[in-house]
């Protein structure tokens, strides 16, 4: 029997069972359906949060902190752990010991508390960073860059600069603060008791160009930027809560020395973190939330292999007689085999494709939902986000691998109905009622 | 005379529970082209079996069953099929296959024998012409008489230049006017074309229409007469 009389006979059986073949190919749909969205959706999520990492962070930079550090349970910082319990305080003026060492081309400390800054008639919630402006641009000079006005090299101690968000929160032209504006900066003093509110007056010296990123450790849209030596005064403590390092070149070696370097001359008090680091940590455990979302969907592909095996064993049942006239009028078992699985991959085929395309709206749907959500979200928080987005990524990879996996789920489960089906006696196949 | 089948020694025992039944007990025949044998026998006398046996649809127990000189025992299942793509079997029940029309039903075992579309199309119409369903190519078996679909049935058999019509109590399941057609028309193929036909039945007016008469009974051939 030629290819095509085969496929059009396959085709013809699905047709004359409409509905049921309909609700075997929806099993395959659902779960391919599922595996499309959720590696979409999780590939967009990545390459989102890869992409506003990159943007906040500079490759050759160390972030040294106390504590464990970002991403530190991962390994980076791991020994950094319980430094918060030994008494051990990161100051401001040991950036003097960091920019002796080796590869170190500078290094600089940043005092961050939550704060709200005030315009006299809207508070907003942020974060102040004391830092050093000069240090600051040189290190993140893509994104400390100023939209309007002028970042003070030389800063008097009531000049700030502020991120794109607390210009314009609201993201509407409604500004809070432009440049030359004075804004209230109010935080409340928890050392003493009872805690007091202490505030004073910055003037906005210049306002950042747009970030977009989490800015982690970087810059951030966010944020309200003091010079460090006010940040001293102000929040009363030499105490610091990072130090960026800037090294020489941002190869492996180099990060690897310079973070055992600082880690040894804290005496292991300290955690140090670096971007590359980071990423290279997310993106495993990206991988490892794919796979478990994956083999999530995979269980109900594996449902729908064993929806299409039932059906094709009713289905042979049902046809035991039809298959005894084939193999009176001369047809080989295996083209009985191959009409089975036929009808078989014709399900899988056209489910993977329906499943493909919907898990692909569905994803986008989410995506749409998810932007929504972190829209008011961002209304009410005013700048506290930096506004993800994510964008399904339907990668060719996941596109075939889905189809193979349809496909791949029905013929598996085809091949011993379609086997049994072949076997059948002639005879006893056409006794058969 | 060629001889198209031939039987010898023949014996068919099927285990039925635990008990073996010996369904033929030594059947010798052949059959010659051009004959026009009918197979006449009370129901259990083994007819079927010898049909099975002779359709190459089933291997005997001991003995030989030779179709063209070829013993059927030393084929595999794949040479089976060929050799039965050259058998015209009749069923009582007709077996078409329901969603196809008369002429997709004649077209598929063209189409099992890798015929071309186009090639097969032009026959199974032509076949359908002659057993009179020229008007009838695109009916379902459900919009077709008893009769009417015994007749699709012999163009199927008739659809591959089989070396014999193999038939099945082909008047058993119609009724007598549509039944004595049949008969016709079977008589006519043996006579006009030389079709090759055996026949299984239990109906004596048909079998008189033939030119041979097996008589069987428990498993043996009791009695061959010519008419």
């Amino acid at each position: 029997m030629k290819a095509q009389d085969v496929l059009s006979y396959s085709f013809g059986a699905i047709k004359l069972r409409k509905l049921r073949a309909g609700l075997t190919t929806l099993g395959v749909v659902i779960g391919i359906a599922a595996i499309v969205a959720l590696l979409s959706i999780t590939q967009g999520l990545q390459a989102t949060i890869t992409r506003q990492l990159q943007t906040g962070f500079a490759t050759d930079t160390l972030i040294v902190s106390t504590g464990p550090g970002f991403g530190g349970g991962f390994g980076a910082g791991a020994e950094g752990r319980g430094t918060a319990n030994s008494g051990f305080k990161l100051l401001v003026n040991y950036t003097d010991k960091i920019n002796d060492m080796a590869n170190v081309e500078m290094s600089m400390a940043i005092i961050q508390r939550a704060c709200w800054v005030g315009n006299g008639t809207t508070n907003l919630t942020t974060t102040i960073a004391g830092v050093d402006f000069a240090k600051y641009a040189r290190i993140y000079s893509s994104t400390f860059v100023n939209e309007s006005g002028e970042i003070p090299l030389n800063p008097e101690n009531q000049m700030i600069v502020v991120g794109k968000r607390i210009s314009d929160p609201w993201k509407n032209e409604t500004f809070f603060c432009n440049v030359n504006d004075n804004v209230e900066i109010i935080w409340t003093n928890a050392t003493t008791l009872p805690s007091k509110n202490e505030t004073y007056t910055g003037n906005v010296a210049a306002v950042l160009k747009e970030i977009g990123g989490f800015g982690v450790g970087g810059p951030s849209d966010s944020s309200v930027y003091i010079p460090i030596s006010q940040a001293q005064t102000f929040f009363g403590t030499d105490e610091c809560n990072t130090i960026i390092v800037k090294l020489t070149s941002d190869d492996k070696a180099t990060i690897d020395s310079v973070s055992k370097a600082i880690k040894d001359a804290f005496s292991d008090q300290v955690s140090v973190t670096s971007a590359t680091a980071v990423l290279n940590i997310l993106s495993s455990v990206f991988s490892i939330i794919q796979l478990f979302l994956a083999g999530i969907a995979a269980i109900s592909l594996l449902v729908a292999g064993i929806g299409i095996m039932n059906i094709m064993i009713v289905s042979l049942m049902e046809r035991t007689r039809e298959i005894g006239i084939l193999k009176a009028l001369g047809m080989k078992s295996r083209t009985v085999l191959l009409i089975f699985l036929c009808e078989s991959v014709i399900i899988g085929l056209m489910g993977a494709a329906v499943g493909i395309a919907s898990g692909w709206v569905l994803a986008n749907v989410v995506a749409v939902v998810f932007r929504g959500g972190g829209g008011t979200f961002m209304g009410n928080q005013a700048a506290s986000t930096g506004g993800m987005t994510i964008t399904p990524l339907l990668t060719p990879t996941v596109t075939i691998l889905a189809l193979v996996f349809g496909v791949g789920v029905s013929a598996i489960f085809a091949l011993y109905p379609a086997w049994r089906a072949s076997k059948l006696k002639p005879v006893e196949a056409l006794r058969y009622e | 005379m060629r001889t198209i089948v031939e039987a010898v020694d023949l014996k068919k025992t099927y285990v039925l529970g635990k008990v073996p039944v010996n369904a033929l007990r030594g059947v010798n025949l052949k059959v010659e082209s051009g004959d026009f044998l009918a197979v006449l026998g009370p129901s259990g006398s083994g007819k079927s079996t010898l049909l099975n046996l002779i359709g190459a649809l089933d291997k005997p127990t001991e003995g030989k069953m030779l179709i063209e000189s070829v013993d059927v025992s030393t084929l595999n299942d794949s040479q089976l099929a060929d050799l039965r793509r050259r058998i015209g079997f009749v069923f009582q029940f007709f077996n078409l296959i329901p969603r196809f029309t008369a002429r997709e039903n004649v077209e598929l075992s063209m189409a099992i024998a890798g015929l071309s579309k186009a090639d097969r199309r032009k026959r199974a119409e032509d076949l359908l012409g002659t057993v009179g369903l020229k008007e009838r190519v695109n009916h379902k078996p459900a919009e077709l008489s008893g009769g009417e679909q015994q007749r699709v049935a012999i163009a199927r058999a008739l659809a591959n230049n089989p070396k014999f019509l193999l038939m099945d109590e082909p008047t058993g399941n119609i009724d007598s006017k549509a039944a004595s057609e049949i008969i016709s028309l079977i008589k006519r193929l043996n006579e006009e074309k030389g079709v090759t036909v055996i026949m299984v039945t239990h109906d004596q007016r048909l079998a008189s229409q033939s030119k041979k008469i097996v008589q069987m009974f428990d498993g043996s051939i009791v009695q061959e007469v010519v008419n």
